[in-house]
């Protein structure tokens, strides 16, 4: 008990095996503070993108198919389209969240790691050495890039001008990178807390680069002629989008040195996914745009939506308008998707029609009476007003063979059917030449609900309505074809020109004839971005 | 699990696997974060921050040394974190030269609570220099690359700090023994 001992060894020996364990309130601290799951969340965010362009191609052609080779009186759930619209939205608002999470996770992994690193720094001096070749290696990277893309543009004959640009810049970009690499050196030499914002040097002189190279590449293609500029165009961001991908790969390499700079490697392409995407962001995804478009409305082939007798007739529209909004959500820099709210008036005039009103005598019985039973027909796609019991309408040619009526007493005029729609769209749009003039493709389909139905007819002269068509469906479909040409008046504003066909799906039930009917239509608007 | 599947399940930033790797851990580095700080809620604060490190930075460890070694490191320097920053100051006071006495005290039973206790009444520099010098086996230099002061103060420092703990557990034998007899 009394043998004296040195305090050092007899802390030592007290302190071996001593441990302590903390409160669970640490563990749910910490938990709470973990970035979980991210990678799955991003991979499940992507899905929603890929998964819902599938699905609404998926539903499109399903209900194409479908709508084609039915019998035309078979209903189509009218909801279907409410259900695609829901679904897109969740689909981006998902990602918007996503985004959100991601960001926050990123500035609480860069809390950390700037703690983290700082330490692991301070522990590990004899990596340092490994560090520096490698971040010297980092920065070369980018220099060599670059010289590459100027080979390249070498090797095209067309490109002396911007060879010198290109010069220049890479130049410039060289001396930032000597620059940085020199900090870089020194710091680590300086050792300890540099690390993070080497990383964020690394970071910003790669972005820049990649940036300056954009810029000039786009320089240059403006400087061009315009023959050249398209297939120059492309090019010159093709061979960005290889730069921009090989640092990726460049900073991914070398999976054996599992050292920081692997940390950093991966730390940077994460950065730039999400920068990516920010970035995207703020390029405006939405647009909306009002627009109003001249419509003419005909047929296929021939036929009559009226009754069998008016195959033959000759048959006309007038140059009707529809009008207004649409909204578009970018889903990617090429593929958009659409909807909006039209409302689409359309007539159709069939010519050398007889339409006879014949007093005190019902329709049926004045037509069986005059024993021309080729002609005198109830029409079965017209529901008479009630006033107009009376009235019958014929076709003119029909009349010429079976001419037991006195011909003279009747002139010859004209049925005017005239329909209208709230037209419902949905449409993906892809853009095939994007610069000042843009040129984009468009298909989709579009849902109509009827809101107007009329028939006139001339009746002694005057213009009457006769009564409405009862083979209208209340909802039908059409698929859309187009083409979009755009000019961009500024950053947001953009001018519309897209002129579409329309082919119109189970529009009527009991069509005699040939009748499909579509319609053409020159949608013009002014879209803004935002 | 095997140490190795853990780590990678880790680096996956699999839950399971974290906490998993929590409970194997906390205990160790906790006692580790006990020593180095001044009472109870600064150990937990480093601890935590700690486990924030490990976990980031756990794709990093490159199965050469020890994981725990590894592990402590970092709770040492989470630890050290804290007070690193402020040393400069003392250092301009001269606070003389007392080197390697060596400090001989009966053993007594001293309770690991009370060791513990006087360790973290040292004053911050003293504690520090003291842990790292004779319980976690740093030399002189590296305690002042560590925390930035010269070798001489951490001599020094290592000496008062011998030098009050001598004092405290006298103290606390004499107090123990008048109050038993």
């Amino acid at each position: 008990m009394n043998d004296k001992k040195n305090i050092d060894r007899l802390f030592q020996e007290k302190f071996k095996d001593f441990e302590a364990a903390p409160s669970d309130a640490v563990w749910n601290r910490i938990s709470d503070s973990l970035p979980e799951k991210k990678r799955k969340r991003r991979v499940v965010a992507l899905w929603w993108q890929v998964g819902g362009i599938a699905a609404a191609i998926a539903l499109l052609l399903t209900i194409g198919i479908s709508v084609f080779n039915s019998d035309p009186k078979s209903s189509v759930d009218p909801d279907v389209v409410d259900t695609e619209n829901t679904n897109d939205n969740s689909s981006s608002k998902d990602k918007q969240n996503e985004l959100k999470d991601d960001a926050k996770y990123e500035k609480l992994e860069f809390v950390d790691s700037e703690k983290g690193s700082e330490s692991i720094n301070d522990l590990k001096g004899d990596d340092s050495l490994e560090k520096k070749s490698e971040s010297e290696n980092l920065i070369s990277n980018p220099k060599s890039q670059l010289n590459s893309v100027t080979v390249y543009s070498d090797n095209k004959d067309n490109g002396s001008d911007s060879n010198k640009e290109r010069e220049k810049l890479t130049t410039t970009t060289d001396k930032e990178n000597t620059k940085v690499a020199s900090v870089n050196n020194k710091k680590l030499e300086n050792s300890n807390k540099s690390e993070l914002a080497n990383d964020k040097e690394l970071r910003s002189v790669i972005n820049k680069t990649i940036e300056d190279s954009d810029t000039a590449v786009s320089d240059n293609s403006t400087t061009k002629n315009s023959e050249n500029s398209n297939s120059e165009n492309t090019d010159a961001t093709a061979a960005t989008e290889d730069l921009d991908k090989e640092k990726k790969d460049i900073l991914k390499e070398d999976p054996k040195k599992e050292s920081i700079l692997d940390a950093i490697a991966a730390n940077n392409t994460e950065d730039r996914d999400i920068d990516e995407k920010e970035k995207e962001d703020e390029q405006n995804r939405w647009s909306i745009k009002p627009n109003v478009a001249p419509v003419y409305y005909s047929s296929l082939g021939k036929g009559s939506s009226i009754d069998g007798q008016f195959n033959e007739n000759s048959k006309s529209s007038d140059i009707n308008m529809s009008y207004g909004i649409s909204t578009s959500y970018a889903v990617t820099k090429k593929l958009k998707v659409r909807t909006g709210v039209n409302v689409v008036n359309l007539n159709q005039m069939t010519s050398d029609v007889l339409a006879v009103s014949i007093p005190n005598q019902s329709p049926s019985a004045s037509f069986t009476a005059s024993g021309t039973g080729a002609v005198v027909q109830k029409y079965p796609n017209v529901t008479l007003n009630n006033h107009t019991q009376n009235v019958s309408i014929m076709s003119a040619k029909s009349m010429v063979s079976a001419s037991s009526l006195d011909m003279s007493s009747y002139k010859v005029s004209n049925i005017d059917q005239r329909f209208g729609f709230i037209e419902v769209p949905l449409e993906l749009e892809y853009r095939l030449l994007d610069n000042k003039f843009g040129v984009n493709v468009i298909g989709g389909f579009s849902t109509f609900f009827l809101n107007d139905n009329e028939i006139y007819a001339d009746l002694d002269g005057e213009t009457t309505l006769i009564g409405e068509a009862n083979n209208i469906n209340n909802t039908s479909f059409s698929a859309n074809f187009g083409l979009g040409l755009d000019y961009s008046l500024s950053k947001q504003w953009n001018i519309n020109l897209e002129p579409q066909f329309k082919y119109q799906i189970n529009t009527f039930n009991n069509t005699s004839g040939n009748y499909r009917p579509f319609f053409i239509g020159v949608y013009t608007g002014l879209s803004f971005k935002f | 699990m095997s140490l190795e599947r853990l780590i990678k399940n880790c680096i996956k930033q699999d839950a399971q696997a974290q906490s998993q790797l929590y409970k194997q851990y906390a205990s160790k580095l906790f006692s580790l974060c006990l020593k180095y700080s001044k009472n109870y809620a600064e150990a937990e604060d480093n601890l935590h921050d700690a486990f924030i490190t490990v976990f980031s930075k756990i794709d990093q460890y490159n199965n050469k040394g020890s994981f725990e070694g590894w592990l402590k490191r970092i709770a040492i320097n989470t630890s050290l974190q804290r007070y690193r920053d402020n040393f400069g100051v003392y250092d301009i006071v001269n606070e003389g030269n007392i080197e390697d006495v060596s400090v001989d005290i009966h053993d007594e039973d001293l309770s690991i609570d009370f060791l513990l206790k006087i360790i973290q009444e040292l004053p911050d520099r003293y504690r520090l220099v003291f842990n790292l010098y004779v319980l976690d086996g740093y030399s002189h230099v590296e305690i002042s690359e560590l925390i930035n002061i010269s070798t001489g103060t951490s001599k020094s420092n290592l000496a008062r700090a011998r030098m009050i703990l001598k004092e405290k557990i006298e103290d606390y034998k004499s107090n123990g023994n008048s109050q038993s007899s």
